[in-house]
């Protein structure tokens, strides 16, 4: 027997090497963009600590308080969405699924309007209402398709679906009632939330969501083994001897959680989740251990290009993020999907 | 010989008002080969997918290697009983080794990988079942008798010492036939393997399998040494279908008659010894 029979499968080396270079990619974009701006800014200005300069060092400024919150945000907000992407797909079986596709858009969305109809302004640990309002609504919709879709039959995943697609129908419909009674000035604030809107935040909250969302995709990383055996169904993979129900749950609460927390952050931006699993598998195969790690680091490079391009296109005006990435990773994912998929028999 | 498996008084049905299987008992002995037989809507698959744990029943008991099956875990039950099913839709293009490996997934270390020991049980499945030639292709590139091949082999790699098969032969051509069931003999007869399959082919359900169990659409059922079970009468009762009988060597088969056949003049005459 040749030699080469189980060499095609995935080793630790490969994994940590891959997933290594695939962080060196993702520092270095991140660099390159922090650098990009409507102000020309140097590196060694912007990396050499306050008073090292004589005088105000406004690059340092610009480096630190608006171009990297921003960045870090991007990545952030990039990886939760296309990791969750990637467990939607699997879960759902289903290659047209994405973060969103189970309502929490919807959800989300509602409790934005809701927060910038009602002129809420308070503020929960430093959150406007709109964030606290839209992760709320996100995870409360999840948490009503998930139980619908429970009626329906534990392995059920097309109820689940079903659900879902009609939860988020009749939400939208609530959305586009409240939008129609507002008032214009609180209309463009909604629109441009929805279209995916990314902010310079705060430290604070960027660390609490890094650690959230890195910790989520460890955790989905740990479950990736039962991911692959899922991709067979429900069936096949408990006579491999996959708890199934464990499984599910824990890959949906992250996903969801992860999803939740980017969607607070902001706002709607569409197209990562879906597309970065596909470019990612169509590249590096299906195996669940590796595309969690890579579609996390490619969705976080891939926004972080897109929100760069979206601050800087029209300057000193801003693009919604959610505009960029559907203009820029269309054609990306056509181009990937006619090179790779005559060597990945599944798209027939 | 112990019995490996044991059904006790099983009932089931998808409503309160249906009922597929009435009091059914009957008792596999370990390292046997047991065809399952009957007429669609029988409840074949609803029998095989209780003895899978995937449905509960009813009423009755299932009994695995001396424990009810409901006291195992889904890790325990996979240590006991694989099964091939009839349509494993096959998703995201895993290639033909990624597959086999999946049946090692309880199995796998703390950080998602898998033991030594764990590759070399799924290069042993690859090489029984003729799988390794074609390991590192994907699973959607290959014809369905390889494809089948590809999910006996991971549910060989499974390591239970039972294997449960759902019509593992359909939409194969003659030879993919033949070698699926020399697979499964051989499986049995060196390793053990106590094996289940439902089949829609009698004729190779009698040359391979020691036990059969024929499932009526009334109700009642037949369990026995196949020689036995498999018999002119019971299969013209239970299938509602005129069939010619024949023996060269040692084997028997049936042939079905239909009212429109060429000789379907014959139906009336006794079953023709060749």
């Amino acid at each position: 027997m040749r030699a080469e029979t189980m060499d095609q499968l995935l080793r630790p080396r490969k994994l940590i090497v891959t997933t290594a270079l695939a962080l060196g990619v993702l520092l270095i974009v991140m660099l390159a963009c922090s650098l990009v701006g409507s102000e020309d800014i140097s590196l060694k200005a912007a990396l050499s600590s306050p008073g090292a300069i004589p005088g105000a060092n406004p690059d340092h400024e610009i480096f630190m308080r608006v171009r990297l919150p921003r960045i870090v945000l991007a990545c952030l907000v990039g990886a939760a969405l296309a990791c969750s992407g990637v467990i939607f797909q699997a879960l759902l079986r289903n290659p047209l699924a994405d973060p969103y596709i189970l309502g929490i858009s919807s959800g989300a969305g509602l409790g934005a309007i809701f927060a910038v109809v009602a002129g809420l302004n308070w503020t929960l640990w430093g959150r406007s209402p709109v964030a606290v309002l839209a992760f709320a609504g996100a995870l409360g919709t999840v948490w009503l398709v998930w139980f619908i879709g429970g009626l329906t039959g534990k392995f059920h995943v097309t109820g689940l679906l079903l659900a879902g697609v009609v939860v988020n129908a009749f939400f939208s419909a609530v959305i586009m009632f409240l939008t129609s009674t507002a008032k214009s000035d609180q209309v463009y604030s909604t629109i441009f939330w929805l279209m995916g809107n990314m902010a310079e935040e705060d430290f604070l909250v960027l660390w609490v969501g890094t650690g959230c969302v890195v910790g989520g995709i460890i955790a989905l990383f740990f479950i990736s083994p039962q991911l692959n055996a899922l991709s067979f169904g429900a069936e096949d993979a408990r006579s491999m001897g996959v708890n199934v129900v464990k499984t599910r749950t824990i890959a949906f609460a992250v996903a969801a959680g992860i999803t939740a927390i980017a969607v607070s952050l902001s706002g709607l931006i569409g197209f990562v989740g879906l597309v970065v699993p596909h470019a990612v598998r169509l590249v590096f195969g299906p195996d669940h251990r590796l595309m969690i790690p890579l579609s996390a680091i490619v969705g976080a490079i891939f926004l972080v290009v897109a929100d760069t391009l979206a601050r800087t296109i029209i300057a000193p005006a801003q693009l919604p993020v959610g505009v960029v990435t559907a203009i820029v990773g269309g054609p990306v994912f056509l181009i990937l999907l006619v090179k790779h998929s005559r060597k990945m028999g599944w798209l027939r | 010989m112990s019995d490996i498996i044991e059904v006790r008084n099983l009932s089931f049905g998808y409503t309160s008002a249906s009922v597929v299987l009435k009091d059914v008992s009957f008792a596999v002995p370990s390292g046997t080969f047991l065809a399952i037989v009957g007429p669609n809507g029988a409840g074949k698959s609803t029998l095989l997918n209780l003895m899978s744990g995937a449905l509960r029943p009813q009423s009755g008991t299932i009994t695995i290697d001396a424990a009810p099956i409901d006291s195992y875990s889904a890790q325990k039950l996979a240590a006991k009983v694989a099964v091939v099913r009839q349509e494993s839709v096959p998703m995201f293009g895993f290639s033909v080794a990624e597959t086999v490996l999946m049946a090692r997934t309880p199995y796998f270390g703390a950080a998602g990988f898998e033991s030594q020991a764990d590759r070399d049980i799924v290069k042993a499945a690859l090489e029984a079942t003729d799988t390794a030639a074609f390991a590192s292709r994907p699973l959607t590139s290959l014809s369905s008798g390889e494809r089948q091949r590809v999910f006996i082999a991971r549910a060989l790699a499974q390591n239970s010492p039972i294997l449960l098969l759902d019509e593992p032969t359909s939409f194969l051509d003659l030879k993919h036939q033949v070698g699926i069931y020399d697979l499964l003999k051989a499986a049995q007869l060196e390793k053990g393997k106590t094996i289940v399959a439902i089949t829609h082919d009698i004729n190779l359900a009698c040359q391979y399998c020691d036990q059969a169990l024929l499932l009526g659409t009334d109700g009642l059922y037949r369990h026995g040494p196949a020689d036995k079970v498999l018999s002119a009468e019971q299969i013209k009762h239970v299938f509602d279908v005129q069939i010619f009988t024949g023996r060269v060597g040692q084997e028997r088969f049936f042939m079905p008659l239909g009212k429109r056949a060429k000789d379907s003049r014959q139906i009336n005459t006794k079953t023709d010894e060749i």
